[in-house]
């Protein structure tokens, strides 16, 4: 190997990145605000005896857990505008799919999470004179909450991650910025390189967090 | 010389000390019983005579060969020789969940031992046969009862030809209906002159199937009798609290 | 609005190499991502410092990084390091496999770590040694208890193949973007496409949570 390293674009494109950053992490949050919310809607829904709530849920679930993330978001970008006659930005449509994304496989955490409840406590509510409202809220919804909090966070860490993929739909992300340098500068190695690094830099501490997460969360539920 | 033989067992969980100075002999056709509150160091002692245990000082000798010497710098020299004069049974079974009941039964005379499969298939169908679960043969330890997987586990300690048999809590994890089999099998053995040393907290039981029974607290043996006198006739003060909570208990 | 989804009829040729070359990608990343993540295990779980934390580092990083970047690096780097020309296909294929590898590592270390103690304190009652503990009690348990981890992630690589019509390789995605540019109708292609993936990953998720169900019963003993 006898590359010569030149880190002179990487620095002079520094602020870029960390531009294409901010637009990453902004991707990321709104993301997981949808994906937290809709998701543990969805598991509630989920667990009506209704079948036409339960079939239209399932089918939305699976189907965002089984197709690549990629497919999702083109089909997004393309079809919507068509469908709907909306012409939304290509940002707005990336937190889109992104966070429909994500509440799917949310939902599934907090489902599990909610299995894991032990049924004692659903009697124990109806004892205590709690409503279905109260129960889901006081009882079911901090626990599922806890249970699956380590999950909860892989998941979003996941879709970090994962929004590397609207820079194919020209969103000006970490990762457009970042190819955008490296053709422009000839410069792949030491771009991409810094790329991947603040990538890591960012969802290492995050995954860390999740493993002691867990083992606290282990204790706390110990009952 | 008593066939076991403990003398000045130390050891110790980090600053948690569970015996400092245990002693504790047994004939050859003993079957003795170990009793006392939890945390007395019961099941210790028999994961240390098995060797699953680091100890800190003291000797165990079986049948006047010293196999564990405790040593200052709480490392211990094991000889090899331990599990194949002693077997085990474990209050959770800790069946090979991979293997069927004839492989798990197989797998130490065949794969240690160098047994010739056949012989080793034989002698296990026998035991089998001997404890009512021949027809379980194929069967995997998931398809099994709590009290079946035990008898198997105690058929697989067997397989060696142990000369000692430590059975640690084996009835605490079953329903109530099942430790009868299990105690039966137990019983079995007995009558056939197996020695054993057993901790349970059946008392019962323990009157029945023992020869000697210990009573130990916090790390000390307080008192040792036959049946009939320690559970008739206690001479210890301590003894008599902890057999008057647990029969009372008991109902 | 009109749908007209006949004129995929025309295509179906065109779509099924482009599915097949997806199958491609992945049955060589995950055949390979075996053999690579076997080998990674045993570093993490090694007694060796130097040999755990490069092992280690290697799957954290792939792990917290995007594939898609992983496969630029590849695609565009490895080049220029290696000194040599490497076609698309042997890039996005190597960029696959250290990825499978990184992926299956965890599996084979979480199922080895899942067996418990108890077992290994069974080995030493009945004096098996050390190399017929290995064999013939740990290995097969934890490979058992791999298997519904090591499933997924074939659905996950499934996925995460999609990535590889980004560096111009045809696979199902591309083909289908192709079309969709080209016939200038991305609701009747996309979505079809869409079905196409779902029509393959969701009868293996459904194999995982089967075979995981089945396998808790087995190893639960």
């Amino acid at each position: 190997m006898n590359y010569e390293f030149d880190w002179f674009y990487v620095k002079k494109g520094f602020p870029q990145l960390i531009e294409g950053l901010w637009l990453t992490l902004e991707l990321t949050l709104w993301a997981n605000v949808i994906g937290l919310v809709l998701g543990f809607l969805v598991a509630i829904g989920m667990l009506s005896k209704i079948k036409a709530i339960v079939w239209p849920l399932t089918a939305y679930i699976e189907f965002f857990r089984c197709t690549p993330a990629l497919i999702q978001l083109v089909w997004f970008f393309f079809c919507i505008p068509i469908l709907f006659n909306v012409w939304w930005s290509a940002e707005f449509m990336g937190i889109l799919a992104l966070g429909l994304n994500l509440a799917a496989f949310n939902a599934e955490a907090y489902r599990a999470a909610i299995q894991a409840i032990p049924h004692a406590h659903t009697d124990a509510s109806t004892a205590l004179g709690l409503n279905v409202f109260q129960r889901i809220i006081h009882v079911i919804l901090p626990q599922a909450l806890i249970l699956s909090l380590p999950v909860l966070i892989t998941n979003g860490i996941g879709i970090f991650q994962q929004s590397a993929l609207v820079a194919l739909i020209s969103v000006e992300d970490l990762m457009y910025q970042g190819r955008y340098i490296s053709t422009q500068t000839f410069r792949p190695i030491e771009t991409l390189t810094t790329v991947a690094l603040i990538y890591f830099a960012v969802s290492f501490p995050v995954s860390q967090a999740v493993t002691l997460i867990e083992r606290r969360t282990k204790r706390l539920l110990a009952n | 010389m008593a066939f076991v033989e403990i003398d000045g067992l130390v050891k110790r969980y980090g600053s948690l000390s569970i015996f400092e100075g245990f002693d504790l002999h047994m004939e050859n056709a003993d079957r003795l019983v170990l009793i006392g509150p939890s945390g007395c160091g019961k099941s210790t002692l028999l994961r240390c005579m098995m060797g699953l245990e680091d100890i800190a000082g003291g000797t165990i000798r079986l049948g006047g060969d010293d196999y564990i010497q405790g040593a200052t710098d709480g490392r211990m020299t094991l000889d090899r020789r331990v599990q194949k004069e002693v077997g085990m049974v474990f209050q959770h079974y800790t069946l090979f969940p991979h293997l069927s009941v004839l492989g798990n039964l197989c797998l130490a005379p065949v794969r240690s031992r160098g047994v010739k499969k056949s012989e080793a298939r034989d002698k296990a169908m026998g035991l089998l046969e001997r404890f009512g679960l021949a027809e379980r043969a194929n069967f995997y330890p998931s398809q099994l009862s709590g009290g079946q997987k035990q008898r198997v586990a105690i058929a697989r300690a067997l397989m060696l030809d142990p000369k000692l048999m430590l059975f640690d809590e084996v009835t605490s994890a079953l329903d109530p209906e099942l430790v009868v089999e299990v105690e039966n099998t137990m019983m079995e053995l007995a009558e056939g002159g197996m020695p054993m040393m057993i901790v349970t907290h059946d008392m019962h039981f323990a009157r029945s199937i023992a020869t000697k029974v210990v009573f130990q607290e916090r790390g000390k043996v307080i008192e040792a009798a036959a049946p009939d006198d320690l559970f008739g006739n206690p001479q210890q003060e301590r003894t008599r609290d902890f057999l008057r909570n647990v029969l009372h208990i008991e109902g | 609005m009109d749908f007209d989804f006949s004129f995929l009829a025309e295509y179906s040729g065109v779509l099924w190499r482009g599915l097949l070359t997806t199958l491609q990608f992945v049955g060589i990343a995950v055949v390979l991502g075996l053999v690579w993540g076997f080998v990674l295990s045993l570093g993490r779980t090694s007694s060796n410092k130097g040999l755990y934390w490069l092992a280690t580092l290697y799957v954290e990083f792939f792990r917290g990084t995007p594939v898609l970047v992983q496969l630029f690096w590849i695609f565009f780097c490895l080049p220029l390091f290696l000194g040599v020309e490497l076609s698309g296909f042997i890039s996005a294929v190597i960029a696959l496999s250290l990825y499978s590898g990184a992926i299956t590592s965890e599996s084979f270390r979480a199922a080895l770590k899942s067996i418990d103690a108890s077992q290994f304190d069974a080995c030493i009652a009945l004096g098996l040694p050390q190399g017929v503990q290995t064999v013939f009690v740990i290995l097969p348990q934890a490979m058992l208890r791999a298997i519904p981890n090591l499933l997924s992630n074939v659905v996950s690589l499934f996925k995460e193949s999609a990535l590889v019509s980004a560096v111009g390789m045809a696979d199902l995605m591309y083909v289908g973007q192709n079309i969709a540019n080209n016939v200038a109708r991305p609701i009747e292609i996309l979505t079809a496409i869409a079905l196409i993936y779902f029509a393959i990953g969701f009868p293996l998720t459904r194999a995982v949570s089967l075979v995981e169900g089945r396998l808790l019963k087995v190893v639960k003993a």
